[in-house]
């Protein structure tokens, strides 16, 4: 109810009093009872006359009872102007408490209530922003991977897949190690096979050189035969031929194997400082990887451990979130609550002027109904706090919020 | 594809309210400011519940939900009051005009949810 109501309704009392005056029977011109005390006075006068025979002392005695009687009366009727002029103008004072001070005490309210509702309306829409803020950077720190998020997802999944490559990287390097030193273990074998193979172009060159001895001593012999040994002495002369091509074979193998000896020497020294040169390297990669994992896992782990935190804070933040909103709901009560009270108060002036105007006229004095005003403002209450204050249990404290009902 | 959920309440801060705790649990929310208002909205938009006060001017919530099972297309939709009364009176007038629950304000949020999430049309 707005203080226009007000104005509204005080112009329409104002209107009655400018209603014309009563129609003039009501005011009766003579009272008896104004002169009732005249008339006992007139009546004693009288009677005192009546009882003397009409002596001279009777007739002052009955002027003196009705003056007596006369005073009295004005007294009275000077008493009863003055106490009527007293009624009205308290009544019209307590009217005017009504059209003057309820509407700006009832203006107070409405203001203070409106301008509750808009910060707490301006609050609440804050609180919203912080609400989606937080649900955004809970949704972010979960994708960066917690503690507890699935193995195949976030920073742990990662960390853990990189170190399983680079150790496959490091296996296949020592695989390749350890395929090169079977090939100098090779090679070294083949050392072995040199020897036997000089061993052997010993042997040839040996057999070449008997069997040449062998066909010299064959021609002596043949020349000692003469004529039948001439035969035998040509097949010496071929032995001693092939002995000697067996010896330059010998030779030529014996080159070769000095060369193919030097070769494989070559190889192993080669193959030698190639492993230890891997060997370094594999150390050093491994130190390499060792180091980017250490640092890797430091880093998730640092950063898993900041999101689990977060994850925890913010099941603490979600209970102060929930009493929050509570709380904010109490501004819609409170505006209730003051509208009741407001409503109930534009009723006063009316009830005001209504005792003014029912004076003036009638000469009727009804007081202002405080029960009729309190039954009103009962019928209007929708809370229970607001009947535990109209119950006499003083101001009511915020009531709990429980109370669920399914149909 | 979110569900609706359309308020219902004269009173701003009520219905935001609401909407932070349902939008946060990934319901879409309508607004309506008195039962006049409310049923404008319907028109034409698929929800799948009704949160309603009960004291608002234009039409109360009663009467609301009382027009609201009157419309063969929310017929179905349950329909929650949310308010400060506490009277059983009223309360068996929400109950007689077809509302699915009662909730008292204040309201928590997780006991409003769960009462959404029990209700609310698949």
């Amino acid at each position: 109810m707005s203080s226009t109501d007000f104005h509204a309704m005080n112009s329409v009392a104002d209107a009655n009093l400018r209603l014309p005056a009563q129609a003039p029977g009501r005011r009766r011109l003579f009272d008896l009872a104004a002169w009732q005390c005249s008339a006992v006075g007139a009546a004693g006068g009288i009677s005192t006359c009546a009882a003397s025979g009409g002596e001279l002392w009777s007739w002052f005695a009955a002027a003196g009872l009705l003056a007596a009687g006369v005073l009295v009366d004005r007294r009275h009727a000077a008493l009863k102007r003055s106490l009527k002029r007293a009624t009205t103008d308290y009544l019209v004072a307590a009217e005017g408490v009504g059209i003057d001070v309820l509407p700006v005490w009832s203006d107070h309210i409405e203001t203070s209530r409106v301008q509750m509702e808009s910060a707490i309306a301006s609050l609440t829409e804050r609180f919203a922003g912080i609400v989606n803020k937080l649900d955004q950077a809970m949704r972010a720190s979960n994708m960066a991977g917690s503690s507890t998020q699935a193995e195949d997802q976030g920073l742990k999944a990662v960390f853990s897949n990189s170190s399983r490559e680079l150790n496959a990287v490091l296996d296949s390097l020592r695989e390749a190690m350890a395929s090169n030193s079977l090939m100098r273990e090779e090679v070294q074998n083949l050392h072995r096979f040199i020897d036997e193979l000089r061993q052997m172009a010993a042997e040839v060159a040996n057999i070449a050189a008997q069997t040449n001895l062998l066909a010299i001593n064959a021609a002596i012999e043949a020349a000692h035969a003469g004529e039948t040994g001439r035969g035998f002495s040509v097949l010496a002369q071929e032995v001693r031929k092939l002995s000697a091509m067996s010896g330059e074979t010998g030779k030529r193998m014996a080159d070769k194997v000095a060369l193919v000896a030097d070769a494989i020497a070559n190889a192993r020294r080669s193959a030698e400082a190639s492993a230890t040169r891997e060997a370094a390297s594999i150390t050093g990669c491994q130190a390499s990887i060792s180091g980017v994992l250490d640092g890797f896992r430091g880093v998730t782990e640092a950063l898993s451990e900041s999101a689990d935190v977060l994850k925890r804070e913010s099941l603490g933040i979600q209970a102060e979130v929930g009493e929050a909103l509570v709380q904010l709901q109490f501004q819609d009560r409170v505006s209730q609550v003051m509208t009741h009270v407001r409503q109930n108060m534009a009723k006063l002036p009316e009830q005001l002027s209504q005792s003014r105007i029912g004076y003036e006229r009638n000469g009727v004095l009804a007081p202002v109904d405080a029960r009729a005003l309190l039954a009103e403002l009962e019928q209007t209450y929708a809370m229970a706090e607001e009947r535990q204050t109209h119950g006499g249990g003083g101001a009511a404290g915020a009531p709990k919020a429980e109370e669920i009902t399914f149909f | 594809m979110a569900k609706s959920i359309l308020i219902v309440d004269d009173s701003a801060s009520v219905r935001q309210v609401v909407g932070i705790s349902l939008r946060q649990a990934g319901y879409e929310v309508i607004e309506g400011v008195d039962g006049k208002d409310a049923l404008t909205k319907l028109k034409g938009q698929k929800v799948h519940l009704i949160i309603s006060d009960v004291n608002m001017p234009n039409m109360d919530g009663i009467s609301l939900v009382k027009a609201v099972k009157e419309m063969p297309a929310y017929k179905f939709t349950p329909i929650v009051m949310l308010t400060t009364e506490s009277q059983e009176e009223k309360k068996r007038q929400g109950q007689a005009a077809g509302a699915k629950a009662w909730v008292v304000k204040p309201f928590k949020p997780d006991q409003l949810l769960s009462v959404v999430q029990k209700l609310v049309l698949p």
